[in-house]
């Protein structure tokens, strides 16, 4: 072969390979297109209601509000959108636009845009999860996580003619379930799913800390608290007696979400302690029983609802256009067909001034947001204990440890002391 | 190259080679080789330098600026222990994958080394599980496993009223998943043996069966030192494999039950990067564990090959 040949080749060869990996850019196409419109990425998740043709017609719709902007529609490829963001942060390809990602972690490290407060006008708590005292994710919705839904043909057949308004007759009426042969409380945390097993000690939370010191977290946050102060380890107490009472079924904790509020649905349980998206559920998919909701009670009966208001859109600070993809975001947030699609799909309680669910919405929706109503009249909503997030929140990493350590609670594998001192170590771990 | 050359010696034909000649070959050589040395520059060597560099700061999601710390991280590792209790997780689920599929492996393509179609059917039925992706894997046995799945079910109907937890028993769970992996790469190993039977001279066993020697001994004499090479291999592979496990224990538990039970050190890496968000930690447990992998695997290599039988 001749030399100056095979050289020219090497060097065509080389050539091609450069524009090839110059080809691969990170992101995936955001920037500016030929008719001046900017092109951004917006990530999204599917789920059997919010399919890709709601997506599709959302964006759509936005779009056609904002003119300016195309979007490139990214999907999340699991539930878990939090830490498949991170992942595509570290690797340089944030999206432009995100929507139901925590912004604990990217917002610390100003990798999104805070939301201006003339964007967070329209909503009705707009400051709700600050960090650093800005917000960086729309408080478009609120969900009282968990309240307890219940079969009222197993209340029933127990003889239990009311929802339990203190935790004395909260206890009672699990007992008279056991002495039935029902099993009083279906929890979950299977799987990849370990979360699911963490809504009785976010309620006993809720009564037993937070209705007293609402702002217990922030205090922790700031050194003044600790896991093993006698509040926080009563309410560890509380699950713990739930379940060595026998009232919580053991063999939930194998069972992941989907299979959990199955296990409820096939009756396999009496009390199902949940967000208040399964009220969505519990009407366009009604199980063979009247569903019934009630506030988990506090010893004084006090039933204090805690609740998270937060889920919406978040913008990273590095988009080609931020001011245009927050006017853009904010039209997708704002939409009335997407606010309502958010309803039937979600149980979503939208926390935007001036809306209104479809009339449409079913019994269990509906007793879900008077329980809330009532609650937000009382004064005695307070923040979903570990679902909060931002200045007020926990550290992270510290939920997949603490739902851990539930589920030992639950299997009665520690005591609450013993796990009161665990988090308490690795909070200081992870603040480190 | 000219048929006279084919005459002399290697060192002479070296030194009577043409000027001019080498560097069309290395154009012709790079030709073909550029593309392989591209990727595996970007795709393997850049990635594992930029960790390395990671590995050397306190690199985290919540802090906007990174600090060297030089080998402070490492030092870390040393006295951490949900590290200490994922690298034993990770050295008994090894050691099982490793041994496992391979044995039983090997006494499935005794039985199937037949020429007849049900076998080859056979052959089929246990390669499938290797060719599923873990996740889905994962999944169909999460299914079946849990507390009250199809095989508690069943076990319930033949009388047993508590039958195990396999995957919420904290002393059942590791096993379960290793179970699961052995499960899923016995089809590889079956094929790999199967692969190595087929290279075994029939005359060789014929020659022996004609010298009296019966199916245990001429498996022990002939079969078993034939098949080092597909022992290496099988061996190699599955230290790989298990070495790196990560999506069954993300789908079957999630590291629990409890804490960090089947937690491995894939899974631990993961979660130190992405969920408590310690990027710069979390690279040097992930190059503590290439350097683990890489030293084994060649300590494995070394030893399977010394025994390896060429004819």
């Amino acid at each position: 072969m001749p030399r100056t040949t095979s050289a020219r080749r090497t060097v065509v060869l080389c050539a091609a390979l450069a524009l090839l990996t110059a080809g691969c850019t990170a992101g995936g196409g955001a920037g500016q297109a030929s008719d001046g419109s900017k092109t951004m990425t917006f990530l999204t998740f599917e789920t059997p209601n919010l399919d890709a043709a709601y997506w599709d017609a959302a964006i759509a719709r936005a779009s056609k509000a904002v003119p300016g902007v195309k979007i490139k529609k990214l999907v999340a490829p699991s539930a878990d959108r939090n830490t498949y963001v991170k992942q595509l942060a570290a690797s340089g390809q944030l999206p432009d636009i995100m929507i139901s990602v925590s912004p604990d972690g990217l917002a610390q490290s100003g990798k999104l845009a805070a939301w201006p407060a003339a964007t967070l006008d329209d909503y009705v708590s707009p400051q709700s999860n600050p960090i650093g005292g800005k917000i960086y994710q729309l408080p478009y919705n609120t969900q009282p996580t968990p309240l307890v839904y219940y079969n009222k043909t197993l209340f029933r057949a127990a003889g239990i003619t009311a929802a339990p308004t203190t935790y004395k007759d909260f206890l009672a009426d699990c007992a008279a379930l056991k002495k039935k042969g029902v099993n009083p409380l279906v929890v979950g945390g299977g799987g990849k799913d370990t979360w699911a097993d963490g809504f009785p000690l976010i309620a006993a939370v809720g009564t037993d800390v937070y209705a007293k010191d609402p702002h217990w977290l922030a205090e922790r946050r700031a050194g003044k608290r600790k896991f093993t102060d006698a509040t926080f380890t009563s309410a560890l107490n509380k699950v713990k007696k739930l379940a060595g009472s026998g009232y919580i079924d053991r063999s939930g904790l194998s069972r992941d979400y989907a299979s959990t509020e199955q296990a409820f649905r096939d009756g396999k349980g009496a009390m199902y302690p949940m967000g208040s998206w399964f009220a969505a559920s519990a009407d366009s998919k009604k199980p063979p029983f009247d569903v019934g909701v009630f506030a988990w009670p506090g010893d004084n009966g006090a039933d204090t609802v805690p609740a998270y208001t937060g889920g919406g859109i978040s913008v990273s600070s590095s988009a080609p256009d931020v001011k245009l993809a927050q006017k853009w975001s904010a039209a997708f947030m704002l939409d009335k067909q997407n606010l309502d699609a958010s309803v039937r799909s979600d149980g979503s309680l939208i926390a935007v001034k001036g809306y209104t669910p479809p009339t449409t919405m079913g019994p269990v929706y509906k007793a879900t947001v008077k329980i809330y109503q009532d609650a937000a009249r009382r004064g005695s909503v307070v923040n979903a204990f570990s679902v909060e997030t931002g200045d007020t929140g926990l550290v992270p990493g510290l939920s997949d440890k603490l739902w851990a350590g539930t589920a030992e609670l639950i299997a009665g594998r520690t005591s609450a002391g013993a796990l009161a001192r665990r988090l308490d170590g690795e909070w200081a771990k992870d603040a480190g | 190259m000219s048929a006279t050359d084919t005459a002399l010696p290697a060192s002479a034909t070296a030194r009577t080679r043409p000027r001019g000649t080498l560097l069309p070959r290395l154009g012709t050589f790079s030709l073909f080789a550029l593309p392989g040395i591209a990727l595996y520059l970007a795709f393997v060597l850049v990635p594992v330098v930029m960790s390395f560099v990671s590995s050397l700061t306190d690199e985290n999601a919540m802090h906007p600026v990174t600090h060297f710390v030089g080998l402070s991280n490492y030092r870390q590792l040393l006295s951490d222990p949900s590290f200490h209790r994922s690298l034993g997780n990770t050295a008994l689920l090894t050691a099982a994958v490793v041994v496992v599929p391979n044995a039983v492996g090997l006494g499935v393509a005794l039985l199937l080394d037949r020429g007849s179609r049900l076998y080859r059917m056979l052959r089929t039925v246990f390669f499938t599980p290797v060719v599923l992706s873990s996740v889905v894997v994962s999944v169909i046995w999460q299914a079946l496993l849990t507390d009250d799945g199809i095989i508690n079910k069943v076990l319930r109907s033949l009388g047993a009223e508590h039958p195990p937890g396999w995957l919420s028993d904290p002393s059942l769970a590791l096993g379960t998943v290793t179970f699961i992996m052995c499960w899923q790469m016995l089809g590889f190993c079956v094929v790999v043996h199967l692969a190595g039977l087929q290279g075994v001279p029939a005359e060789l066993m014929e020659a022996a069966e004609l010298d009296g020697a019966g199916p245990v001994r001429r498996f022990r004499h002939i079969t078993w030192p034939m098949l080092a090479p597909s022992v290496t291999i099988n061996t190699v592979m599955l230290l790989i494999t298990a070495f790196k496990t990560y999506d069954q224990v993300q789908v079957l538990t999630n590291g629990g039950p409890g804490d960090g039970t089947t937690a491995t050190v894939a899974f631990t890496v993961i979660t130190t990067a992405f969920t408590d968000n310690r990027t710069g930690y979390s690279a040097a447990m992930s190059l503590t564990m290439l350097v683990l992998i890489a030293v084994v695997s060649v300590v494995v290599l070394r030893v399977l090959q010394r025994r390896e039988v060429t004819l």
